[in-house]
């Protein structure tokens, strides 16, 4: 038996306590009139009262529950009129006095509830759903970085770190015995400690690029199309001061359309043009490869768009079959929602 | 200014991290530098750098305060007030942006080398010494990214693998003989490259030195 309807018994055994003591006590005096009616009446309402409103309050969401406790609140009156009516004996059915005023004003509630949302409050609920969305988005791929800032630490640096402790103490217990085996294991050793610098240099790269950190968006890009088999020119200059999570979102999506205009566009030539205004950046990627480019084909873009939407910044892709490519990347730099 | 073993070369260093700043002095003093000056910020390197006009200047691009590119600001606005002001930057990381601006003034002089290089000490001690003798020491990280999409740059474009091979050991700051050796072949040789490297890119000036300056920086601007 649940809880609910144990509750509903224990209410019910309460009220038939005064009901059996009203009774039997209308035995007793032997009065004609059949008074305790008005005690089943009153235990009653209180009853069916409780039981209406606890399930109105329940109603999800706020807006509808409201009206449910409207609803169950007039249900309740026109219910008390009627049995009014008729434990006193009937006659001229005034009830349908009040039965017709609370249904006026429920209707009136229901239409208000059911009118359509505002443009503003469609806005809100848009943007809620946005934010939903992108925090989600946000919070999947810091735990997946994460992961992989893990493994590329574990399998890369520490392994070579074990190994370089390793050689070291063994060149320690070599240096006595055969000093130029030791020499050798030093040189290894040596090496090994580079190869772990690397390691950790590109897993740094990954998280935060130093030229970002050292230059800003506009020279980080200029550092990266350097290194590129496509010439790309570099023309405009983002603000220097940018938030930081806008600035990394911003660059790894350059570096992405850049790394698929080399990888797939067939292009010879693309460009990247920092725009706008104090309120928008607008960064556009274009190539005069192949055309043809789709969100929704690569994970790399798609990761991209993830980071992107968790600064409230838009990509949107113009490829047609036979190019140009156009990427173009809209930031707002203002806090207000759009 | 004394490059030889017999007399001492002049560095003023600049590097944040003591460890690796009392490292560093340690080792140069071993190979017979005398350092005049170390420092670990970016203002107070320029103010050395101008001051004391060391035979060369060993810096960290990292440098506070603002723990950006304040050692690298610092060396080009130094070399802006004494031109040719020979500088090896050291860095975690290495960027042709950076090796771009360093060597734009055509000048040479320059070294800009990942610190981790910092543990092949003959390597090094010899790449300070190249640098303070107006020679460049480009980090093997910066050429190589070179030598896989060259292809595409026009005025490179017209040189065979094997000038392209030369033209890579320059840019590390290597000397006709030392490439020499590292590709196997005769100084006169490598000569002949460098000539016909020097004909191609247009670099006409009688000054060797100078041309293999603005070979390097050809070969970076692509």
């Amino acid at each position: 038996m649940t809880t609910g309807r144990r509750r509903v018994l224990a209410r019910v055994g309460v009220a038939a306590v005064p009901c059996a003591a009203a009774t039997s006590a209308w035995a007793v005096t032997g009065v004609d009139e059949f008074w305790p009616r008005w005690v089943y009446f009153g235990v009653g309402t209180v009853l069916a009262a409780e039981l209406l409103l606890r399930r109105a309050l329940r109603v999800r969401p706020r807006r509808r529950r409201w009206l449910a406790v409207d609803g169950a609140l007039c249900g309740l009156l026109v219910l008390v009129d009627v049995t009014v009516w008729v434990l006193s004996g009937g006659g001229y059915f005034w009830p349908i006095w009040q039965a017709l005023a609370l249904s006026a004003v429920f209707s009136l509630h229901a239409w208000v509830v059911s009118r359509p949302l505002g443009a503003r409050e469609r806005e809100l609920a848009a943007r809620v759903t946005r934010l939903t969305r992108s925090r989600r988005g946000a919070v999947d791929r810091q735990a997946a970085d994460l992961k992989r800032v893990e493994r590329d630490l574990h399998d890369g640096a520490q392994a070579r770190m074990v190994s370089l402790a390793l050689t070291l103490g063994l060149s320690g217990e070599l240096l006595r015995r055969d000093p130029d085996a030791a020499a050798r294991l030093l040189d290894e050793a040596r090496a090994t400690a580079v190869a772990a610098l690397d390691d950790l240099r590109a897993v740094m790269h990954g998280i935060h690029p130093a030229v970002l950190a050292d230059r800003g968006l506009g020279d980080a890009v200029r550092a990266l199309v350097l290194d590129l088999a496509v010439p790309v020119t570099v023309t405009g200059d983002p603000p220097r001061a940018l938030p930081a999570a806008l600035e990394t979102a911003v660059y790894f999506a350059v570096a992405e359309c850049l790394s698929n205009v080399v990888k797939h566009s067939e292009a010879t030539a693309a460009e990247v043009v920092f725009t706008g205004d104090p309120d928008v950046l607008r960064v556009t990627v274009t190539d005069d490869g192949v055309g043809g480019a789709s969100p929704a084909g690569g994970t790399g873009l798609r990761g991209i768009i993830d980071r992107l939407d968790a600064v409230d910044a838009d990509l949107h892709v113009s490829s047609p079959s036979g190019g140009p490519t156009v990427v173009t990347i809209t930031v707002p730099l203002t806090e207000d929602p759009r | 200014m004394c490059l030889g073993y017999g007399c001492a070369v002049k560095v003023v260093v600049g590097e944040d991290l003591t460890l690796l700043r009392d490292g560093l002095i340690r080792m140069l003093q071993a190979y017979g530098f005398e350092v005049v000056a170390a420092v670990d910020n970016g203002p107070g390197l320029l103010r050395e750098l101008v001051e004391r006009r060391p035979d060369v200047a060993v810096v960290d691009i990292r440098l506070p305060p603002t723990h950006t590119d304040e050692g690298l600001r610092a060396a080009l606005a130094a070399r802006a007030e004494v031109p040719g002001l020979p500088i090896l930057v050291l860095s975690q990381y290495v960027e042709r942006l950076y090796a771009r601006e360093l060597l734009a003034d055509g000048r040479g002089g320059i070294g800009y080398l990942l610190k981790d290089r910092v543990s092949d000490i003959g390597e090094f001690v010899d790449a300070v010494r190249r640098v303070a003798a107006g020679g460049t020491a480009l980090d093997p990280k910066v050429v190589a990214k070179l030598l896989d999409n060259r292809e595409r740059v026009l005025p490179l474009e017209r040189l065979t693998p094997r000038e392209r091979e030369v033209l890579a050991h320059m840019a590390e700051g290597r000397s006709n003989a030392a490439i020499g050796a590292a590709l196997f072949i005769t100084e006169k040789a490598v000569a002949k490259h460098t000539n016909n490297i020097f004909a191609k890119l247009g670099l006409q000036s009688s000054d060797d030195h100078n041309r293999r300056v603005l070979a390097v920086l050809a070969y970076l601007d692509g």
